[in-house]
């Protein structure tokens, strides 16, 4: 099956082999119908691949781009959006004798625990916001909460992939690689789907942002933070010249290696990944440098403030905004790392000092770039989501901590064809299960594909026998939180 | 005989839990004397044929039985009533009823024990009181549980008007032009029903408001001018909506979802046309002050351009446009609807280019030429390109001599003009746009001024010019 993949040249050419080895057909046809549209291509045959049945929106999109602030650890449902007043009420009473409390993961069940944080509601709407996020609070009319999330899992690395690539195992393709597949990425110089790291990679690793089955130019692109976002990006030949031969020869001898072993998306997505990387070598850099951006812009976002963990998410939020201007599909921030003595939102203990630390460090960028975004007209064709992984419980682990709550979490969107000032579902009186309208995150994924214009049920990549899909055989679009 | 003064004397005004806790179990033990006495009353009957005449003798115990269970229920039912929060009048038949049966029932256990000739006719007579009661109470202990509208809820509406009821309400059917929508059925009472009825219901009426129709809505609750007919400013439900919402007075409360701008706008305009129960919106609108509000609250302007299809684009325009630096996607599978993005382009526009375009205007539906230094002539071009419902025009140097040549963009819902000269000429080209939805004016000429105009004449328009 696989000796196509063998990079030694073989005495029989790709034609005859293909005619002995009949079990590699099809893989082979497979590999030319999709490993052959190469990364930040401008589709030049679009009109070719409106014909093609997994290229192009599947109708009108809303939404051309998507930035995913991904809130590693699990944001407190009952510290942020989702006010429980009965928590204050009882709060030091013993949970178990007021509701059927889940195994836990580390099985330290405390006292009912009230929020440390007092909520107001904000905007036209009325939104309940926690003084956790005074500032995404003044954007609460572009946002649509959905209280009513649940996941799978109740332990990081199953959930992040869960939540990542639909599946709570290994290996798949993540939604942004999904999303450049069917959509395809419109600047040929930045690749469709980068993710900014802003110091933590979430637990599972960068499998949350691989390729999978999906032809390896689809996966994301890690920009870290700092003077070299991406690794070599300044050209290690003084002349100019001499890299460009460089790189013809390289080509030349791929090419050659295609001639003698056949068409394989190895080779190709090396080819490809090459003529990338040369044009970012350009591009990159005044990507990265905000030259043109104002100081009140840089102040918006909060550029200027004493904390460094703001102001790495902001200049990563300003990156953000600036990347889906040049038209890259998919853009994935992750969190800063707050420490020392905080683990992203994972507040086991200690959940007032990281939460504040943590919400310190992304309110007014997060903010700032839905602010922005606006004025400039670009929240109307960007969807912004924020999420993390699971929830956590309303009752305390040992005495001021809160263990992981995958039966309730809140997330919200904003932006292209989403309904702002809509509070969707509900959880009980404690924030500790979801009561009505569940929202589960196969429903998450099929609804940002809806806004794509992409029908969820119809993006598919043959493997292993079968047509795979983001949401495998479920999910809902969420229409209540649609404009 | 204690019991009856008990009941009649009603001094368990605040009953034991052990009394509810037996009341709670009249619904389980009352369907037994109802099995019982059915099964007497039918075997009572089949004792006139020969063939059944030996079922006599068991007579006498099925309508002790019966009787007995009676008993019970009674008892039992009794111990419920004190809970409270029945409906008096039902209960009262109900509860004598029930006492009747079982009265009843020991008599005909009585005449069947003695199976004397004499008493044939009372005998009758009382198998068919008990039935006929056994219905009726029954019936009435359905209400007192379910409602009064329970059973024939779903009946047909014959059935339902024999019984006195009205037809069943067909949900009005969703206006699809806006000549038909109607002010109240269409409008007012879909609002209230969303984000007021909650509170202001038959069951709940807070404030001693009803807000579930028309004739409600005008009488109005405990202050006496919740509507004005023409005056909307005095009128009491106005005031309550558009309060500031931390106030103790403002509605909806309970932080439940308040009415929206567009949803105010409406109910001030019906109270002060005089609040009318019924008629056209467009033939009340005269002066076309909500038309566009309603035809958006109603979801009437969906942009029916998608609804055609639109021929291939021809492929040479296209590869033509993607050497010039064009992006050009589809934008859907079973239409050639087209986007086309210059903003990236390394390349500089040419006018030559928009020639080009224009071979595509009846695909092109967006277009984005931000940041391609597009001087004013080059939107007489542009102006061209009818089927366009989202423009981005960002960062060009364009003036109101330029934009003034998009006033026959008729599908276009989305213009972006952010960071270019244009200035007053907006308040003219805006009317003309009758689809526009959202307009960006942030670091453009517009005076804040200009703004406030173009807010005021455009009720529906999202005008966005600053950024906090």
């Amino acid at each position: 099956m696989s000796h196509h993949h063998n990079t030694k040249p073989r005495v029989i050419s790709r034609r005859e082999m293909l005619g002995l080895s009949a079990g590699g057909f099809g893989s082979l046809a497979l590999m030319s119908l999709f490993g052959t549209i190469p990364l930040g291509c401008k589709r030049p045959g679009s009109l070719e691949s409106a014909s093609n049945l997994y290229l192009g929106p599947h109708y009108l999109p809303k939404a051309k781009n998507v930035i995913f602030l991904y809130m590693d650890g699990g944001v407190s449902q009952v510290d942020s959006f989702d006010p429980k007043p009965r928590l204050a009420k009882e709060n030091g009473e013993d949970p178990r004798k007021k509701f059927k409390v889940d195994a836990t993961q580390f099985d330290n069940v405390g006292k009912i625990l009230k929020s440390p944080w007092d909520f107001k509601q904000y905007g036209e709407c009325g939104m309940p916001v926690s003084d956790l996020f005074p500032h995404i609070a003044t954007c609460v009319d572009d946002i649509a909460l959905i209280r009513s999330m649940v996941s799978n899992f109740p332990e990081h690395t199953n959930a992040n992939y869960f939540l990542h690539t639909g599946s709570g195992l290994q290996g798949r393709p993540s939604m942004g690689a999904w999303m450049n597949y069917g959509l395809g990425s419109e600047n040929k110089n930045i690749p469709g789907y980068v993710v900014l790291d802003g110091g933590l990679v979430p637990p599972g690793g960068l499998d949350n942002f691989k390729n999978g089955f999906l032809p390896a130019s689809y996966q994301a692109s890690v920009f870290k933070a700092g003077p070299e976002p991406v690794a070599n990006i300044n050209p290690r030949e003084g002349i100019k010249s001499l890299q460009e031969e460089k790189l013809q020869f390289i080509k030349q001898l791929d090419n050659s290696l295609i001639g003698k072993i056949g068409e394989a998306d190895a080779v190709e997505s090396a080819i490809s990944n090459y003529e990338l990387a040369y044009k970012m070598q350009s591009s990159i850099p005044e990507l990265t440098e905000f030259k043109e951006e104002t100081e009140a812009t840089k102040k918006l976002y909060g550029m200027d403030s004493d904390d460094p963990n703001l102001r790495g998410y902001a200049s990563q939020c300003i990156l953000a905004r600036r990347l889906i201007e040049r038209g890259v599909r998919f853009v994935e921030l992750t969190c800063p790392n707050v420490g020392p003595g905080v683990d992203r939102w994972d507040q086991h203990s200690n959940l007032k000092k990281g939460h504040e630390k943590n919400a310190h460090a992304v309110d007014q960028p997060i903010a700032g770039l839905l602010k922005d975004l606006k004025s400039r007209g670009l929240l109307e064709e960007t969807l912004v989501v924020w999420t993390g992984e699971f929830g956590r419980t309303p009752f305390a682990q040992g005495s001021d901590g809160r263990d992981h709550n995958p039966s309730a979490f809140s997330m919200w969107m904003a932006g292209a064809g989403v309904k702002g000032g809509t509070i969707f579902g509900k959880t009980d009186e404690y924030g500790y299960r979801v009561i009505e309208n569940e929202v589960t995150v196969h429903d998450l994924h099929a609804t940002i594909m809806h806004l794509l214009g992409i029908d969820h049920k119809q993006l598919t990549f043959r493997f292993g026998g079968r047509d795979m899909r983001l949401t495998d055989v479920h999910g809902n679009v969420v229409k209540d939180i649609l404009t | 005989m204690g019991f009856i003064f008990l009941m009649n004397g009603g001094i368990l005004d605040n009953p034991p839990d052990v009394v509810l806790f037996f009341g709670r179990f009249h619904p389980v033990v009352v369907h037994l004397p109802i099995g019982f006495l059915i099964m007497a009353i039918l075997a009572q009957l089949a004792t006139r044929w020969p063939k059944f005449k030996p079922l006599e003798l068991y007579l006498p115990l099925m309508w002790l039985m019966g009787a007995f269970s009676a008993l019970l229920a009674v008892i039992f039912g009794y111990f419920l009533s004190l809970s409270g929060g029945y409906d008096e009048d039902t209960l009262f038949w109900h509860q004598w009823g029930g006492i009747t049966v079982m009265l009843l029932s020991f008599g005909c256990y009585f005449i069947n024990k003695k199976s004397s000739d004499s008493l044939t006719i009372p005998k009758w007579i009382s198998v068919v009181i008990v039935g006929l009661l056994l219905m009726f109470t029954g019936h009435m202990g359905g209400n007192l549980t379910h409602g009064s509208t329970y059973l024939l809820e779903y009946a047909p509406n014959p059935i339902r008007n024999i019984a006195g009821l009205p037809s069943k309400v067909e949900p009005r059917k969703k206006v699809t032009v806006l000549d038909s929508a109607d002010v109240f059925l269409d409008l007012v009472l879909p609002m209230m029903q969303t984000k007021c009825v909650s509170c202001h219901n038959e069951g709940k009426n807070k404030g001693g408001l009803l807000l579930t129709s028309y004739g409600n809505m005008i009488l109005g609750g405990e202050s006496e001018n919740t509507i004005i007919p023409g005056d909307a400013l005095k009128s009491e439900l106005v005031r309550r909506i558009t309060l500031p919402t931390e106030h103790d007075d403002f509605m909806p409360s309970e932080g439940k979802l308040p009415l929206t701008d567009p949803e105010v706008l409406m109910i001030k305009w019906w109270i002060k046309i005089g609040a009318p129960s019924d008629g056209f919106v467009t033939e009340l609108d005269t002066e076309k002050a909500v038309s566009s509000l309603v035809s958006n609250y109603l979801g009437l302007d969906k942009n029916n351009l998608f609804n055609k299809k639109v021929p291939p684009p021809n492929r040479s325009i296209v590869d033509s446009l993607i050497r010039h630096g064009f992006v050009i996607n589809p934008l859907m599978k079973d239409n050639y609807f087209l986007e086309a993005n210059f903003s990236l382009s390394e390349y500089d526009l040419e006018a030559s280019d928009l020639d080009v375009l224009l071979e595509l205007k009846e695909q092109l539906v967006w277009l984005n030429l931000g940041n391609s230094d597009l001087k004013d002539a080059n939107l007489e071009k542009i102006g061209l390109l009818q089927n366009l419902v989202k423009l981005d025009l960002r960062g060009n140097e364009i003036t109101d001599n330029g934009i003034k040549h998009l006033s026959k963009l008729e599908n276009l819902e989305s213009l972006n003009l952010y960071g270019t000269k244009v200035s007053k000429g907006i308040v003219d080209l805006v009317p003309k746009l009758t689809r526009l939805k959202k307009i960006y004016l942030w670091q453009s000429e517009v005076s804040k001024e200009t703004i406030t105009q173009l807010e005021e004449q455009n009720p529906g328009l999202t005008v966005i010019f600053e950024r906090d």
